[in-house]
C-alpha cells in the first residue's frame, strides 16, 4: 500500500532533488545540459566529484550573509511569538473556558481561510506610507513609522499566517489532558502557573514541539510574505532564490542556496522526529 | 521477496517516467490553432486577449488563437530553457508566437525563424535598424520609459539626468523607482544612471554583446544610485517591488516623481486610476531607455504558417491602429503616414523611431544583480 506514494515521491521529487544536487556541484551534462546552456555564471566540475565553485560564489556574495541572518532571525522571532500566543490561547481555553474562549479560538482560525497573497497585500497597505495606521496616528499628532518594506512587516505577516495551525495543535493537545489531573493538582494546592508549568506543558509537549517545527519550517521557506512586505535587500532566502533563478539567471547559485535552506530545515526536522519518537515511547508503540 | 518487489517497482517507475517523456501528444489541431506565449504585464495581456485576438479572428475565422500569459516574465528563464530544449531534441515547444523580452535572446541563439519580406510582406514598412536589432525577432510595437511628475507640486520638471539627480537630492522622499528586477521602468532608471558614466561605444557594446569586462565601469553609476538611498521615497533605501507600485505611489501622492512606462501610464490616465495632473516628460543626456517589443516564431514551432499570418497581420495598419489607439497606447512600428491621423495626433514631436535601447539580457541580468548587492539598504 505504501509503495505507490513512495515511488511517486522518488520519481517526481527525489530524482529532481538528486539532479539539482549534482548540478550544484558542477555536473553540467546529461539532465543538466539545457539549464547549463541558458544560465549565466555556470561552473563545470574540475574533479571527479565536482567543484565547490558555486558554493564559493554564494558564500562570498555580500548579499548571502545578510539574507541568511535575516531568514534565521525572522524564523526564530516569529516562531517564538507564535508559540507564546498559541500557548496563551490554549491555556486560557483549557483553564478558564466559556463563551469568550470559544469565540477567541474560533476567530484565530480566520487567517486559515484568507489566501496568503491577499493578506500580505492587505498588511502592505495597512502599514504603508498612506496606510490606516499612519493616517490614524497622524490625526492625534503621532508619526507612526512606515512598517511596509521592513523586517517587522515580515514578522507580522508570518505570525498572521502561522498562528491558526499552531493554535489548533496546541489547544487540541491541552484538551486531551484529563480534568482529573488538573483537579488533583489544584487539590494539592498548586497555583495557576504551577499547573501550567508542571502539568499542562509537559503533558502537551509533543503537540507543542510539532507545532513549533511546522511553524519554523513554513516560515523558513516562505516567499509571498517577504516578497510583498520585506525590504529589497536583505531579503529572506525564499525570495533571494527566486531572484537568482529568474532575474539574475543564475540557476546554479540558486540551487546552492536552496540546499542551505534545506539543511537548516533538516536541523528543525530533527526536533520533530525526536518529539514523535517520544510520544511513540510514551504510548508504548516502541 | 522484498528485494524482488522493489526491483519490479523500480522498473515500473522507470518505464512510467519514460512513457511520460515520450508520449506527450503533439497538437493535432496545430494547423488551425496558433499558440501565443506572452511574457509581460497585464496591459499586454489585455492588448492580446481583448483587442488583437478578437480582431484577428474576425478577419481569419478559420484560425483559433490560444494565449498563455506569464505575469512580469517570471518564467522567462524556464520558457527559454523549454524552447532551447525543444530545438535540441526536435520536439514541439508548444509555442508558435512569443511576445516577451527573451525573444531577442532566442534570436541571438539562432532559435528563431528569420523574418523576410517574402514571408512577411508587411515587414517592408518597419524601420530597418529596429528589425536588425531584433536578431530574428519581429518588432511590432514600441514603448519608452518616461519621467512622471505631479504638476501640482512640480512646475518645472527636470530636463536632463543631471537636473533630475539634483532635484531628487533637493526634494528628499519625493522620488522613487522600482527595484530593477521587479519591472522595466525602475530598470530603465538604473541603466540610465549607469550609462551616464559610459562612453557611447561602451553603451553600444553592452546593448549588443555579453561583456562582463565592461561591467566594472558600472561602479560609478551604482555608487551614485547608492547615495540616492537617503533621498528616495522612504529615505532608507527601500524601493517599490514593481511597475504598478510606482504608479500607485504617484497616484496617491506619496511621491511627486517617478520613472514609468509610457504605455502603462497612458492606460492608467485613460482608466482614471492616475489623476490628470500627473504628467510625463522625457529627460535627455542620456534619455531613459525604450525600444521595440519583439515577436518571435521559434524554429521548432509546429504551426509556422499560422504564426506568420498572425505576425504579418499585427504589422498591418489595421492592427497598428489598435495598438496605438486601444487601451495600450503603444508606439507603432510602421510610419505614422499609414495610420489614422486622429489616433496618432498624440505623437506629434515625439521621436518614436529612435529610442535608446536597453542592454542585452545577459548584461541586464548582471546589472540587476549588482544593483541588488550594492544599492538597496546600504
Amino acid at each position: 500500500m505504501a509503495l505507490p506514494p513512495v515511488l511517486l515521491v522518488v520519481a517526481f521529487v527525489g530524482l529532481p532533488i538528486l539532479i539539482g544536487f549534482t548540478f550544484s556541484f558542477g555536473f553540467t551534462s546529461g539532465p543538466n545540459r539545457v539549464v547549463s546552456l541558458i544560465g549565466q555564471q555556470i561552473h563545470t566540475k574540475d574533479h571527479w566529484w565536482g567543484t565547490f565553485a558555486a558554493y564559493r560564489d554564494v558564500i562570498h556574495d555580500a548579499r548571502f550573509a545578510g539574507d541568511l541572518i535575516l531568514t534565521l532571525v525572522v524564523t526564530a522571532i516569529s516562531t517564538s511569538l507564535v508559540l507564546v500566543m498559541s500557548l496563551g490561547i490554549g491555556v486560557y481555553q483549557r483553564m478558564v473556558g466559556g463563551r469568550i474562549a470559544t469565540i477567541m479560538s474560533t476567530l484565530t482560525l480566520v487567517p486559515l481561510f484568507v489566501p496568503v497573497v491577499i493578506s500580505s497585500w492587505a498588511i502592505h497597505t495597512f502599514y504603508s506610507g498612506d496606510g490606516f495606521m499612519r493616517t490614524v496616528f497622524h490625526h492625534v499628532g503621532i508619526n507612526f513609522p512606515t512598517l511596509t518594506s521592513t523586517t517587522s512587516a515580515i514578522v507580522i505577516g508570518t505570525i498572521w499566517t502561522s498562528l491558526p495551525f499552531a493554535i489548533l495543535m496546541v489547544t487540541s493537545g491541552f484538551q486531551s489532558i484529563p480534568d482529573a489531573l488538573i483537579e488533583t493538582a489544584q487539590d494539592a494546592g498548586a497555583g495557576f502557573f504551577r499547573i501550567v508549568r508542571t502539568v499542562l506543558i509537559p503533558l502537551a509537549l509533543t503537540p507543542i514541539i510539532i507545532a513549533a517545527t511546522f511553524t519554523a519550517i513554513g516560515i523558513l521557506g516562505s516567499f509571498t510574505i517577504p516578497y510583498f512586505l520585506g525590504p529589497n535587500q536583505p531579503t529572506m532566502l525564499g525570495v533571494e532564490i527566486s531572484n537568482f533563478f529568474g532575474s539574475y539567471n543564475r540557476p546554479q547559485q540558486s540551487i546552492v542556496m536552496a540546499f542551505i535552506v534545506f539543511m537548516a530545515a533538516s536541523g528543525i526536522a530533527v526536533a520533530y522526529i525526536w518529539a514523535n519518537v517520544r510520544s511513540a515511547k510514551q504510548s508504548g508503540r516502541i | 521477496m522484498f528485494k524482488n518487489k522493489f526491483v519490479k517497482a523500480l522498473v515500473a517507475a522507470a518505464s512510467i517516467a519514460l512513457a511520460l517523456g515520450t508520449t506527450v501528444p503533439s497538437s493535432h489541431a496545430a494547423n488551425t490553432t496558433i499558440q501565443v506565449y506572452l511574457s509581460a504585464d497585464t496591459n499586454i495581456q489585455d492588448l492580446w486577449v481583448k483587442t488583437l485576438v478578437p480582431a484577428f479572428k474576425t478577419q481569419f475565422p478559420g484560425y483559433d488563437v490560444n494565449v498563455t500569459f506569464d505575469l512580469h516574465g517570471d518564467h522567462d528563464a524556464q520558457e527559454t530553457a523549454k524552447i532551447t530544449a525543444a530545438a535540441v531534441l526536435h520536439k514541439n515547444p508548444g509555442v508558435d508566437l512569443i511576445d516577451g523580452g527573451f525573444v531577442t535572446t532566442l534570436g541571438a541563439a539562432g532559435l528563431l525563424y528569420r523574418p523576410t519580406a517574402g514571408l512577411l510582406p508587411n515587414i517592408k514598412d518597419v524601420n530597418k535598424a529596429v528589425l536588425t536589432a531584433g536578431k530574428g525577432g519581429i518588432p511590432y510595437r514600441g514603448s519608452s520609459v518616461l519621467l512622471a511628475y505631479n504638476s501640482k507640486n512640480v512646475q518645472n520638471p527636470p530636463k536632463t539626468l543631471d537636473d533630475l539627480l539634483a532635484w531628487i537630492k533637493a526634494n528628499p522622499g519625493k522620488f522613487t523607482y522600482n527595484a530593477p528586477n521587479g519591472g522595466g521602468s525602475g530598470y530603465a532608471f538604473v541603466q540610465t544612471v549607469v550609462d551616464k558614466y559610459l562612453s557611447d561605444a561602451d553603451r553600444t557594446t553592452l546593448v549588443q554583446t555579453a561583456s562582463p569586462d565592461l561591467q566594472a565601469k558600472w561602479a560609478q553609476g551604482l555608487e551614485t544610485l547608492r547615495q540616492l538611498n537617503k533621498y528616495t521615497y522612504g529615505l532608507n533605501g527601500t524601493y517599490p517591488a514593481n511597475n504598478a507600485e510606482t504608479l500607485k505611489d504617484l497616484a496617491t501622492g506619496l511621491v511627486d516623481m517617478g520613472s514609468v512606462w509610457s504605455d502603462q501610464f497612458a492606460s492608467a490616465i485613460k482608466a482614471g486610476t492616475m489623476p490628470s495632473y500627473i504628467k510625463v516628460t522625457q529627460i535627455s543626456n542620456p534619455s531613459f531607455t525604450g525600444g521595440a517589443s519583439y515577436l518571435g516564431i521559434p524554429n521548432s514551432s509546429q504551426n509556422k504558417v499560422g504564426a506568420r499570418l498572425l505576425a504579418n497581420w499585427v504589422l498591418s495598419p489595421v492592427a497598428q491602429n489598435l495598438i496605438v489607439g486601444g487601451t495600450l497606447n503603444g508606439f507603432p512600428v510602421i510610419p505614422l503616414s499609414k495610420l489614422d491621423p486622429v489616433i496618432t495626433a498624440a505623437f506629434t514631436g515625439v521621436d518614436i523611431q529612435h529610442l535608446r535601447a536597453g542592454y542585452l539580457s545577459a548584461n541586464a541580468n548582471d546589472l540587476k544583480s549588482k544593483w541588488a548587492s550594492i544599492v538597496p539598504g546600504k
